[in-house]
């Protein structure tokens, strides 16, 4: 084993071995990439280093940090606003990504219809998904209004009771899971694309072979497309989890602690509560859990994403 | 020579008289070098033209915002030596994210707008410059209201100058109660009812429509200033106790009332309250033309002075009558508090010297004028509150000699934010009734004071 290293670093020397020309192209690639370089140096990773070596602080983001080692990792294991913030991010995070994945799709679908207005259905569909999330919190605000918007009037008329879905513990996480599938259309795009991938041959095979509209979506379609169905679930699961803006606006965390999410808590530990090594530790253990989770679902993919060998 | 010539080219180009191209020509002309070009335009600054200028932030909206600049027109018209320019930023009351990364980033302002009940958290922060210096032996807990001064201060230093303050009340519509059959002189504001009373009112006025919707409402609980403090002091509560350095949300008067919530909501079924509060509950950002009082939907409400201000602008056509909280039993004293903003001088003030003067004019006696006499307002200087030219309106006179002599106070803690996270969680959790109040308030307890003990002993008188 000891004999591998100083021949893997010769191979690698051999291979980075470049002519004067190449150098200088080197040199000069460098360059031009060196604004992002920098960037990427100063605003991320020198920041992540920062909030990692301030979460074994007490800071307030004034004056000194005083260390405190482990104590804010500790701190948060016995803090019951930290599980009662984890559980609600996991709780709107499971069912918001699935949901979403299965109404991306069906925007996808019908995207994807072979009728000459098609370009018209598509512009309307992605529509919602251009509104950013803040916009988007205020109009859900009117429209989900209790005493005047529209969703309230259609149920009461429906025979329905009047809630107030986000003035209702029982309802509020449930609401900004609706309201995330506005921004369904961004995902579909990517689905789009995938289904256009998929070659038309294997559907031309299976409807010789009598295979019905529902075969061909569950035997062909839905394989064909494993591997965008993981993708927009690792980065639902990472987005799902910093769930953030439509809380902020809408609820405030509340009410009785029920959309109080992960980010929000980290936010107010952070700019409200003085407590920035506190936040910068919750910042740490939410990367841990998202990594973990990501990992889980990797291997999980194993079973079902199918990628073609050819 | 040379050396004179760029500098006054320097100081021409900071003036505006020329522009860069130009500059540049006439240095190339006297033939100087590029590092005396730089040299010459450090010693004339972009900023030293604008040396006197003081930034003010405020989160204040409209109408408030008018006053303030109001305020600093006058401020700016009658100095020379200082300007000050009002920027509105985003924040409320706690949340202070914009000014805590600028100052970070070293661009915050001169003067800031804080709520002062949060001057102790952002001074144990390290946000705040300490005014001792400034104040230059001054006593200024003479000219200020004792309760206004001890939140601008934190551990015996002052951080702020009082601004404006406030104090709740019970509004009613006199029509909306004469319809439902309630004699409106029965809510006299020189004798508080007891909450018993005040329930049966209520109740009388509430409609409910074919759909079983509260459609009418005597009080809804919770809109509006029926926060957990007003039910808290209302039956006699003590949010802190100095002595044992402890929160005490627990306390038995703070419980009491939140026990009145509780049952109130619950007789009349809390999902219907809550579909007919609205999900802005007890935010004073509702749009007034949303606001349940002005739209003649709601009879009684419990908010403070700024509400005459607003009802005259939105419904001037509503008769209504101003009286004090009710009572837990009678012959108990009624019970308001107050709050209100200051101002502070942020960490890195680039002007220090201007800051100082302008927030000795704007939380003075000229700029508190101004600010009352614009809004409704309360001050917080001892010479306005007795100065009865100021409250001609009798409702704003009954805020300022009835009420703000007695009015309670917020506990100036340097964990004020959380405390008031935690108060309002409790609250909701009660009047949804989803906790008993005794038990939501402990988890309150609970959840603040471990904050609050590194910072002990702790001073708030």
């Amino acid at each position: 084993m000891s004999v591998a290293t100083p021949r893997t670093q010769k191979g690698v020397l051999s291979r980075v071995r470049l002519t004067r020309k190449e150098r200088r192209n080197l040199g000069v690639g460098l360059l031009f990439v060196s604004p992002w370089i920098v960037g990427f140096l100063a605003f991320l990773v020198y920041p992540i280093y920062y909030t990692l070596r301030i979460s074994f602080t007490k800071y307030s983001g004034f004056g000194e940090p005083a260390w405190i080692g482990l104590d804010n990792y500790r701190a948060l294991l016995s803090d019951d606003l930290f599980w009662t913030s984890l559980y609600n991010t996991l709780y709107y995070t499971a069912l918001a990504v699935p949901l979403g994945a299965v109404v991306a799709m069906g925007l996808a679908l019908a995207m994807n219809q072979p009728v000459p207005e098609v370009p018209i259905y598509r512009a309307i569909l992605y529509l919602p998904a251009i509104l950013p999330l803040f916009a988007l919190s205020f109009i859900f605000l009117i429209l989900m209004d209790p005493t005047k918007g529209i969703f309230n009037q259609i149920l009461i008329h429906l025979g329905l009771p009047n809630v107030n879905w986000f003035g209702n513990p029982k309802w509020s996480k449930l609401a900004l899971v609706f309201l995330a599938q506005f921004g369904a259309g961004q995902v579909a795009l990517i689905f789009l694309a995938g289904l256009k991938g998929i070659p038309v041959t294997l559907y031309e095979a299976a409807m010789l072979d009598g295979a019905g509209a529902w075969n061909r979506f569950r035997n062909i379609t839905i394989p064909m497309m494993t591997p965008v169905i993981l993708y927009d679930l690792i980065l639902g699961l990472s987005l799902g989890l910093q769930v953030f803006t439509q809380a902020y606006v809408i609820t405030q965390g509340g009410p009785a602690d029920s959309t109080r999410f992960y980010v929000m808590y980290l936010y107010d530990n952070a700019f409200r509560y003085g407590k920035m090594g506190y936040a910068s530790a919750l910042a740490w253990v939410l990367f841990v859990i998202t990594f973990v989770l990501a990992m889980l679902i990797f291997r999980w993919s194993q079973r079902w994403v199918h990628y073609e060998t050819t | 020579m040379g050396n004179d010539a760029l500098h006054d080219l320097a100081r021409q180009l900071r003036s505006r008289r020329i522009d860069r191209r130009q500059f540049m020509q006439g240095a190339a002309a006297l033939g100087v070098s590029a590092t005396a070009i730089s040299s010459a335009l450090r010693a004339h600054p972009a900023r030293a033209q604008n040396a006197k200028e003081v930034t003010f932030w405020t989160t204040h909206t409209e109408p408030d915002l008018s006053a303030l600049q109001m305020i600093v027109d006058t401020f700016n018209k009658e100095n020379t030596d200082v300007q000050a320019k009002l920027v509105q930023v985003v924040g409320d009351e706690t949340d202070t994210t914009k000014l805590m990364t600028a100052v970070r980033g070293g661009t915050g302002p001169d003067v800031y707008m804080l709520d002062r009940f949060i001057v102790a958290q952002r001074a144990a922060e390290g946000v705040l410059q300490e005014l001792t210096n400034f104040a230059g032996g001054e006593d200024l807990s003479e000219v200020y209201v004792p309760f206004a001064w001890a939140e601008a201060n934190f551990q015996g230093k002052p951080y702020a100058l009082p601004f404006d303050t406030d104090a709740r009340a019970l509004f009613y519509n006199k029509g909306m109660l004469q319809e439902a059959g309630v004699d409106p002189a029965e809510l006299d504001p020189t004798k508080p009812i007891t909450f018993d009373r005040f329930t049966e009112i209520a109740t009388q006025i509430n409609q409910i429509d074919q759909d079983g919707n509260f459609s009418r409402m005597g009080f809804a609980g919770y809109t509006h200033q029926a926060w957990h403090y007003t039910y808290g002091f209302a039956f006699g509560g003590k949010f802190f106790d100095e002595a044992s350095c402890q929160v005490t949300p627990d306390d038995p008067g703070i419980v009491a009332g939140h026990q009145w919530l509780y049952d109130y909501t619950k007789s009349l079924n809390p999902q219907k309250v809550n579909a007919f509060a609205g999900p802005y509950a007890a935010t004073e950002t509702v749009p007034e033309e949303q606001d349940p009082f002005i739209t003649k939907r709601l009879a009684m409400a419990i908010t403070g002075d700024w509400m005459l201000n607003t009802l005259a602008k939105f419904a001037p056509d509503i008769d209504y009558g101003v009286t004090l909280i009710p009572v837990g039993k009678a012959g108990d004293q009624s019970a308001t508090w107050a709050g209100g903003w200051s101002m502070v001088m942020p960490q890195g003030a680039k002007n220090p010297e201007g800051a100082w003067k302008f927030m000795q004019y704007i939380a003075g006696e000229q700029g508190q004028r101004t600010y009352v006499t614009e809004t409704k307002h309360l001050p917080t200087t001892n010479s306005l509150l007795q100065d009865a030219s100021l409250f001609e309106d009798e409702h704003h006179r009954f805020f300022a000699e009835q009420l703000l002599p007695t009015a309670k106070n917020r506990p100036p803690l340097p964990v004020g934010a959380k405390y008031w996270d935690e108060l309002t969680t409790a609250w909701q959790k009660i009047y949804l009734n989803q906790e008993e109040p005794a038990v939501a308030l402990k988890t309150a307890k609970d959840r603040v004071q471990g904050d609050l003990e590194a910072f002990c002993p702790i001073e708030t008188s």
